[in-house]
């Protein structure tokens, strides 16, 4: 059984950059959507193993998304990346305070997330 | 009118010659016709009379002369009475002799005489009357033969001379009264004098003092934008200034009552500045608070500082406020004034700005992310990998975006610098590894360069307190720097040493240099020095201003050394930590 994702930014060429890494990291992608409400409806609805968030989203902000799938005990599995192009310290300290496993800052290097990605799902 | 009766007085007041002599004239003419009408009267020498007559009229020719004549001649003055004593001795011998009615004539050429200034006169005055009085016996060539006669001649004169000294003393004395009305008018006329110019002084002064008064007045009302607030030890307020009303926001009725300046302030902050000036609560008889706020103004010391005033309903207002003492004439303090200026608008462009910089950043770093990420993706695509010429042309994409990704990230920084949020996150560390990791990082461009790269590191461990990104950033942009301004063949020295109890890095290269004129501009933002536009060395100018914020953050000193065309050297120096992790 493979790994499954979701991924979720408004920038749609983002969107499948980060898909292309997940599926050359060997993973599912089960959904890829642009804002934070569709994607935490994607998170209930597919059950993935892993989401990767854009923070700064319309509706609901990927901070908020993490914030809705940690307080769900059903989810309690979940395992979540969060991606930033601010630089700001604060938005790195306040996505992991939210609930976050990993922080991710753009640009990132596909082959570097691939990579990432990889050994994550190898230590699941 | 008035003309003619000044000009009279004048003449009384200094009468000339013919005036004085115009009264023995006419006394002498009067007698002559006397004589000529009175029967029992008759000339005893008529030749003796027509000469006196005579010698009298050339008395008055010469008085008439010297009108005429002017102050030469006026000196001889006294020489007509002395004429007039021989014209009456005459006439008296002529009409009488000893006998004669005429002798008191001599009274008034005498008092002429004797009336001059000087006691002397009165000794002429007596010559002359002697001399008059011996014409009968002059004239005949004989001597008195009666002792009366005798007496006569000496007493009369000695009578005469004692009327003349009379009369000499009384013209002294009423000389000296005329001198002291004289000095005592002039004295008057320069006090006068003296008082007009007081008031003239006066008036021009009250005309300062009244343009002054209207200056301060038309100032005052026009700082609107500014609240100035006066008041005394206590802080009670007594002066205010249309800014202050506008400020916070009170009617004119309300800026009457008795308030203090502390009740404008919030008390939080207040209490917050008594604490960290240790001012024990409720010790001291005026308000903490107040001591606090006025603590630098009443030390005479210059102090603007950010403070929060509340309006009576409750709206908060961001001030920067000044605070100084008002002083009396003798010095001592009497009170403060508050000068403060609304930075709501400030801040709030502040806050604005800040937003903006970090919108615009994420907004360029979105596709840069983009354009990064896929250009990776063409050069790992292992299904139809790219030619030599196709991959060469890729790194040039790469490159130059990976350049627009460092200018937004330097952008972002100087505007958080500027903002004055710029974390560090400080740490103790070796200053040698830093350097190292700068020159393997700069290593690569001095190889493409040409340029050789050498390090000198000490024996001993250097140790900072500071944040090793930041540092390392630092170091990076002064070897960067230093390789691009360096021609083929040149060299960049990179050394760590201590200094003067400070861990220095200095970055020296054989480059380009700096002209000595735009040292100082070095480190302004966006500032590209001449060698740098000539010489189409690429940048914005933004690495040596964040070089130089990095170094002040961690309280070090940047400095430079240039010579156009021999080389540059800029060092940081920053405080030593005392290490205890012995040497190896």
């Amino acid at each position: 059984m493979s790994w499954t994702v979701v991924v979720a930014d408004d920038d749609p060429d983002i969107r499948t950059l980060v898909g292309i890494a997940a599926a050359k990291a060997g993973l599912e992608v089960l959904a890829s959507v642009g804002d934070g409400e569709a994607a935490l409806q994607a998170i209930r609805q597919h059950r993935p193993d892993l989401a990767i968030l854009d923070i700064s989203m319309p509706e609901r902000t990927g901070l908020d998304v993490v914030r809705e799938a940690r307080a769900d005990d059903s989810l309690g599995d979940l395992r979540i990346v969060l991606l930033s192009a601010s630089v700001d310290d604060v938005s790195q300290e306040a996505g992991l305070g939210s609930g976050a496993d990993y922080f991710m800052t753009k640009p990132f290097s596909p082959r570097e997330l691939a990579a990432f990605l990889s050994v994550g799902k190898e230590a699941r | 009118m008035s003309a003619l009766r000044k000009r009279v007085l004048r003449a009384l007041d200094a009468p000339s010659p013919a005036l004085k002599q115009s009264a023995t004239a006419l006394a002498v003419i009067a007698s002559a016709v006397l004589v000529l009408v009175v029967p029992d009267l008759g000339f005893t020498n008529p030749p003796a009379a027509i000469a006196g007559l005579v010698i009298v009229g050339i008395a008055c020719a010469l008085a008439l002369l010297m009108y005429r004549g002017g102050p030469a001649l006026l000196r001889l003055e006294l020489l007509i009475p002395i004429i007039d004593l021989f014209g009456i001795g005459a006439f008296r011998f002529g009409t009488g002799g000893t006998q004669s009615l005429f002798a008191a004539l001599i009274i008034l050429p005498v008092v002429w005489l004797a009336s001059a200034p000087g006691r002397r006169h009165i000794l002429y005055a007596w010559a002359g009357t002697s001399l008059a009085l011996s014409m009968p016996w002059l004239l005949t060539w004989s001597v008195p033969q009666t002792a009366p006669e005798w007496l006569r001649l000496i007493v009369t004169p000695t009578i005469f001379a004692i009327a003349g000294a009379i009369v000499n003393e009384l013209a002294r004395l009423s000389r000296t009264a005329v001198d002291d009305a004289t000095r005592l008018a002039a004295d008057k006329e320069r006090m006068l004098q003296r008082t007009v110019e007081y008031a003239a002084q006066l008036q021009d002064s009250e005309a300062k003092y009244r343009a002054a008064d209207r200056m301060f007045r038309g100032v005052w009302a026009a700082v609107t934008e500014q609240s100035v607030i006066g008041t005394d030890v206590t802080g009670l307020i007594d002066l205010w200034n249309p800014g202050a009303t506008k400020l916070l926001g009170l009617t004119e009725d309300e800026a009457d009552d008795k308030l203090h300046i502390f009740d404008f302030h919030d008390p939080d902050e207040l209490e917050a500045h008594a604490r960290e000036l240790n001012y024990p609560p409720g010790e001291t008889v005026l308000n903490p608070g107040f001591s606090a706020l006025v603590e630098s103004a009443r030390l005479g010391e210059a102090e603007v500082r950010e403070w929060t005033y509340i309006r009576p309903d409750g709206t908060r207002i961001p001030v920067e406020l000044s605070v100084t003492k008002r002083v009396d004439e003798e010095g001592r303090t009497r009170g403060y004034l508050f000068v403060a200026t609304d930075i709501t608008k400030a801040k709030e462009v502040a806050r604005l700005k800040d937003e903006f910089v970090g919108l615009i950043s994420h907004e360029l770093r979105t596709p840069l992310s983009s354009i990064l990420g896929y250009l990776e993706l063409m050069r790992d695509d292992e299904d139809q990998p790219l030619s030599a010429e196709q991959l060469q042309y890729l790194g040039v994409a790469e490159r130059n975006a990976n350049r627009l990704l460092r200018l937004v990230g330097d952008l972002l920084f100087t505007a958080q610098v500027e903002s004055g949020k710029f974390a560090l996150d400080n740490r103790e560390l070796g200053l040698a590894s830093i350097v190292s990791a700068s020159i393997e990082t700069g290593r690569p461009l001095a190889n493409a360069a040409g340029v050789d790269l050498a390090l000198e590191l000490p024996p001993q461990r250097v140790a900072v307190f500071g944040d090793p990104v930041r540092l390392g950033q630092a170091v990076d942009n002064l070897i960067s720097n230093a390789i691009k301004f360096t021609p083929r063949g040149g060299s960049v020295t990179v050394s760590l040493f201590e200094r003067d109890g400070k861990a220095v890095v200095e970055v020296r290269d054989t480059g380009l240099g700096i002209a000595a004129s735009e040292l100082d501009k070095l480190f302004s933002r966006f500032f590209r020095a001449t060698t740098a536009t000539r010489n189409a060395v690429p940048g914005v100018g933004l690495g040596l201003t964040i070089t130089k914020a990095i170094v002040i953050a961690h309280h070090g000193e940047m400095a430079v050394e240039s010579e156009e065309g021999v080389g540059t050297c800029f060092s940081m120096s920053l405080p030593l930590v005392v290490s205890a992790v012995p040497v190896s």
